[in-house]
């Protein structure tokens, strides 16, 4: 079934004063109406304070992680969007027009994204109002409505979070400093917005809940119309919020009260050079820039200082192999000691040295592991601990001559595995291994083998 | 054309002059609209024959005034209006809540 | 006529007359006179404790504020902490404010007692004095007339001596139209000179708080300590402090170029017109050099301005839903506040907010530069400041008619220019102002003017 989901997604920005006063924005763990002022309370001749900078900056830079064009030297007015509802105090909410338009993220576009400010928490069962959280700044992203499944929907969600929260100017998911509204229409029916949703999870269960409702209703013959519906955490249900066909209309006037902002470009410039490169951008640049393969780069940029240490190494070792070594081996040595890239002790150069040592064949891979893992433990030059662990790489006679000598005196298995037993092979490889110590390539030693074995068949 | 909205509450009245009191509302109401579109029509017919111009929402152009992020203000400076701001609510629970309607929507 | 707040003032600081015997003079002239004029809502009751107060800082040895034991009475639209600050309306009947406007922090910082709330139109929805929820004001000069809106409280407070200064507030003509009825003295500031931190909104691009007072030396007096820029404000001129007391000594007006409008003669009733032009002649007397100018577009101002203010007046009485405080405004209010309210909701929709409001913008900029073209050419422009006689208490007038008023008045507000009012005459012993209308903070030539007529008037 054919459906379209477009998000419009609310997280708070991680400012230590409110959007239009000086209030403090912890409003979690204190008592109600407490970090409250004449201004965030709506009493009646306030005037706001000028919008506060750090939240113009860190919407900025949101939007330019999410790959939008930021509107420059235009003014951008702060509107006031009026609604009637107990938890927005002065019966408008301040609400800027788009700061950036025209981005996208996991193949989903984002429309626009603007500021502003959040208005109190109101419980709508009790009938209560606590100010604490009114005039926290809020960016909003808005997509266009490129998801059509829920599962597509929560995964763009999840990644959409992930994003944000890198960059550290937005307030944990895992907090309530989110809330989402959906919209979904099936096909053939209208749109349908649902509100009051507040995780990740509660819109992917929104979202099931209402194509289940909404498919009952085509089924039936019955027309889905347009309108507004509240997500009921509890009971994982959606109920008719608005009865209303049409629109409602927020009569937007610029704000008297707030100068507009307009935006240069050299500003947007500085932010984007101060920006730390997002996951999911830099993804995309390791794949391009050094020819690996997604995956690989999907692991590497899990932690920036991992990614930071591929690229230092990547420079002086070839990228593919050490794309390899960082998705697989590293990262298992890490994991198995329970340890973060934060965490590394080696240098970058002691595993530049050990990569290209494996890559010019000084030592086999399994040895290279072995060395990793010490150097984990406790950094020291490589080539140091080739020599102290005995893994020196066996020379090329010195192998060839354990081969022979294998073969020679493992008479019955030459003879099993020239009558067909393959696992013969391994064996005799095994007594090579024994012989040289481990200082073998297995791989070398199997081609040694058969090469020799061939001879005599 | 005009509406107050969809919770309108017109004047109280006593209760036996509730319908007299409704029917005196709506016609208030509705001279009130009548009396409110005048200025409009002279407006427009006044503006008819100017030319168009920038609007103007400001005295005087000025932007980016905006207000750099710090230190919040101290619990005392805001004490005395919390307690204010509690005391004139027209009701309260007892952490300082303000109590307002419960939702329609909800069950 | 004119020295009547510099003698107090300096009967004040040299001691012959104490803070608390001239706040007592002022309380017991309101209890005496306010049954019958109304000037006043509400009367601080701490006036008297303020004033032993100030006088045992003074004993001190402390320094002396610029308004150290005058008597001031606040318009009731601007919030004075502890006393109500109601607007004149049912919907704010009980509402006691709960923080200082900034203007009203200037006037305490200087030493001013507030000895109460002046009556006013409701809401500032006014141009007469009739429309208060608590009652009409009359006019001391002319009783049985009108004493002029929406600062009528302020006027008439002023013209019975009931105290010394008061604030008032303006934005189609609230503070000069009283000052013209009454035969006071008042200005208009440049918009964004004095803050509107605590200003119970009208029309948020158009008020300004100013003075009124019996003397051009009051009013400047006060005009000095509410202007300046607030640091806790947006939308301000960037102009720390104003200082005009000083400049106003032995002031001459030999050379100022003084505009004149044929307009004017247009709108106005010959017997206020006969008024303004021998007002005119006494310039010419005291040496200015009168310019004509030209305004052909002033008539259209009135109407845009009533789309604009009713627009605006909307949005700012969102707020009064009666949750927070008070009465829901549309429950309780009276017939022009909520006219301008369902026109204001009107004209913003949508689908009409191009022709109407966004309109009315145009006409708006069309206004002004045509103030500002016409102040190129001279210093300040004078004329009257209404177009008629103020009518008899309890006249029936349509809303039209009362609008009518405001012709004279409106363009200045819109423009964001200044103005003052001060005695030029009277007719049939009912008083008449004249309007001197300065350029954008030309407050000092516009004083200067005033109190030059004044002198000589």
């Amino acid at each position: 079934m054919n459906m379209m989901i477009g998000l419009e997604v609310h997280q708070q920005l991680t400012t230590e004063r409110k959007m239009y006063c000086d209030c403090p924005t912890n409003y979690q763990n204190v008592p109600p109406n407490t970090n409250v002022c004449p201004i965030c309370t709506g009493m009646p001749g306030s005037k706001p304070l000028s919008p506060n900078e750090k939240a113009v900056d860190a919407a900025m830079e949101l939007a330019l992680m999410l790959g939008c064009k930021v509107i420059v030297d235009k003014p951008t007015y702060i509107q006031r969007k009026h609604y009637d509802y107990p938890d927005l105090p002065s019966g408008y909410q301040r609400t800027s027009l788009p700061i950036a338009v025209d981005g996208e993220l996991q193949g989903v576009r984002i429309r626009e994204v603007h500021l502003e400010e959040d208005p109190g928490q109101y419980d709508p069962t009790v009938g209560s109002v606590d100010f604490n959280r009114s005039g926290v700044p809020l960016v909003e992203i808005v997509t266009e409505p490129d998801m059509h499944s829920p599962e597509d929907a929560r995964k763009f969600l999840r990644q959409l979070i992930r994003v944000l929260e890198f960059t550290g100017k937005v307030r944990p998911e895992a907090g309530g400093a989110m809330r989402a509204d959906v919209n979904i229409s099936l096909e053939g029916g209208a749109r349908v917005e649902v509100k009051n949703i507040n995780s990740v999870k509660g819109a992917y269960k929104a979202l099931k809940f209402e194509i289940t409702r909404q498919n009952a209703k085509l089924e039936r013959g019955e027309a889905v119309t347009r309108e507004t519906r509240a997500y009921l955490e509890s009971q994982m249900i959606t109920t008719p919020m608005r009865a209303k066909e049409m629109e409602e209309d927020y009569r937007y006037i610029p704000d008297p009260d707030i100068f507009p902002l307009i935006i240069d470009y050299i500003k947007v410039q500085k932010i984007r050079e101060r920006m730390v490169e997002p996951p999911h951008l830099r993804e995309q640049r390791l794949v391009k820039q050094y020819g690996i393969q997604q995956a690989a780069a999907n692991v590497i940029v899990s932690e920036r200082k991992f990614a930071d240490l591929f690229e230092e190494v990547a420079k002086e070792v070839d990228p593919k192999l050490a794309a390899m070594w960082f998705r697989t081996k590293l990262k298992k040595v890490l994991n198995y000691m329970k340890l973060g890239a934060a965490d590394i002790k080696f240098t970058p150069k002691q595993l530049i040295t050990l990569l290209q040592m494996i890559q010019h064949h000084r030592v086999t891979p399994e040895q290279g592991e072995l060395v990793l893992r010490e150097l984990v433990r406790k950094p020291a030059d490589p080539k140091e601990l080739v020599q102290r662990l005995g893994l020196e790489r066996i020379e090329w006679e010195d192998l060839e001559s354990a081969v022979k000598e294998a073969i020679r005196r493992n008479k019955k298995a030459v003879k099993d595995y020239l009558a067909g037993r393959k696992e013969a092979l391994n064996f005799m490889a095994g007594k090579v291994m024994e012989r040289t110590g481990g200082r073998a390539d297995p791989r070398e030693i199997l081609k040694l083998l058969r090469a020799e074995l061939l001879k005599k068949s | 054309m005009f509406q107050i909205g969809h919770h309108t509450k017109l004047f109280s009245y006593a209760r036996a002059d509730v319908d007299t009191g409704l029917k005196m509302a709506e016609e208030r109401q509705k001279e009130i609209e009548r009396s409110a579109e005048e200025i409009v029509e002279s407006f427009v017919k006044a503006a008819e024959d100017l030319p168009s111009e920038r609007e103007m929402y400001y005295s005087q152009e000025e932007y980016n005034v905006v207000r750099p992020d710090g230190k919040p203000s101290s619990i005392d400076e805001r004490a005395e209006f919390r307690k204010r701001f509690i005391k004139i609510m027209p009701a309260k629970d007892e952490d300082g809540n303000l109590r307002v309607e419960v939702a329609k929507w909800v069950k | 006529m004119g020295e009547v707040t510099k003698a107090k003032r300096e009967l004040l600081l040299n001691g012959e007359l104490s803070p608390v015997e001239n706040v007592r003079r002022a309380l017991e002239r309101i209890s005496k006179l306010n049954s019958k004029i109304n000037a006043f809502i509400e009367v601080n009751n701490g006036a008297v404790a303020q004033a032993e107060a100030l006088e045992r800082k003074l004993k001190r040895g402390k320094r002396a504020g610029k308004l150290a034991g005058l008597a001031i009475g606040i318009k009731s639209n601007i919030n004075v902490n502890g006393l109500r600050a109601t607007c004149a309306s049912r919907t704010l009947e009980d509402y006691v404010a709960a923080y200082d406007a900034e203007v009203v922090r200037r006037v305490l910082a200087e030493d001013g007692i507030i000895v109460g709330m002046n009556n006013m139109d409701e809401f500032a929805c006014g141009s007469s004095g009739e429309t208060s929820a608590f009652g009409v004001t009359d006019n001391p000069t002319a009783p049985g007339r009108i004493p002029g809106g929406s600062s009528s409280g302020g006027g008439a407070a002023i013209a019975a001596g009931m105290c010394d200064l008061c604030l008032g507030t303006d934005t189609g003509g609230s503070i000069r139209n009283p000052a013209s009825h009454c035969g006071v003295v008042g200005v208009k500031p440049t918009y964004g000179l004095v803050p509107r931190q605590g200003l119970i909104d009208l029309g948020m691009s158009l008020d300004q708080i100013g003075p009124i007072a019996p003397d051009v030396y009051g009013a400047a007096l006060l005009l000095e300590v509410i202007a300046g820029k607030n640091l806790n404000e947006s939308v301000m001129l960037d102009v720390l402090k104003a200082s005009y007391i000083d400049k106003l000594d032995g002031v001459d007006i030999k050379g100022m170029k003084v505009g004149v409008s044929p307009q004017f003669t247009e709108i106005t009733d010959s017997a206020v017109m006969n008024v303004i032009d021998k007002s005119i002649e006494a310039l010419r007397d005291l040496g200015a050099k009168i310019v004509d100018v030209e305004l052909p577009h002033i008539e259209e101002a009135m109407p845009a301005y009533y789309l604009i203010v009713s627009v605006e007046f909307f949005s700012a009485t969102r707020k009064f839903d009666g949750r927070k405080y008070g009465k829901r405004i549309e429950d309780v209010c009276g017939d022009e506040v909520l006219r301008r309210i369902l026109r204001g909701r009107y004209i913003s929709q949508k689908e009409y907010r191009g022709k109407y409001y966004q309109r009315a913008l145009q006409v708006r900029t069309i206004i002004r530069r045509e103030l500002m073209a016409a102040l190129k050419k001279v210093d300040v422009i004078v004329g009257p400041t209404v177009p008629k006689l103020p009518h008899k208490l309890g006249t029936k007038l349509a809303p039209m008619e009362m609008y009518a008023y405001d012709y004279l008045t409106i363009p200045a507000n819109l423009a964001g220019i200044c103005g003052g009012v001060v005695k030029a005459g009277e007719v049939d012993g009912i008083p008449i102002g004249l309007q001197v209308q300065g350029k954008v903070l030309g407050e000092e030539q516009v004083l200067r003017v005033m109190l030059a007529f004044e002198a000589v008037s």
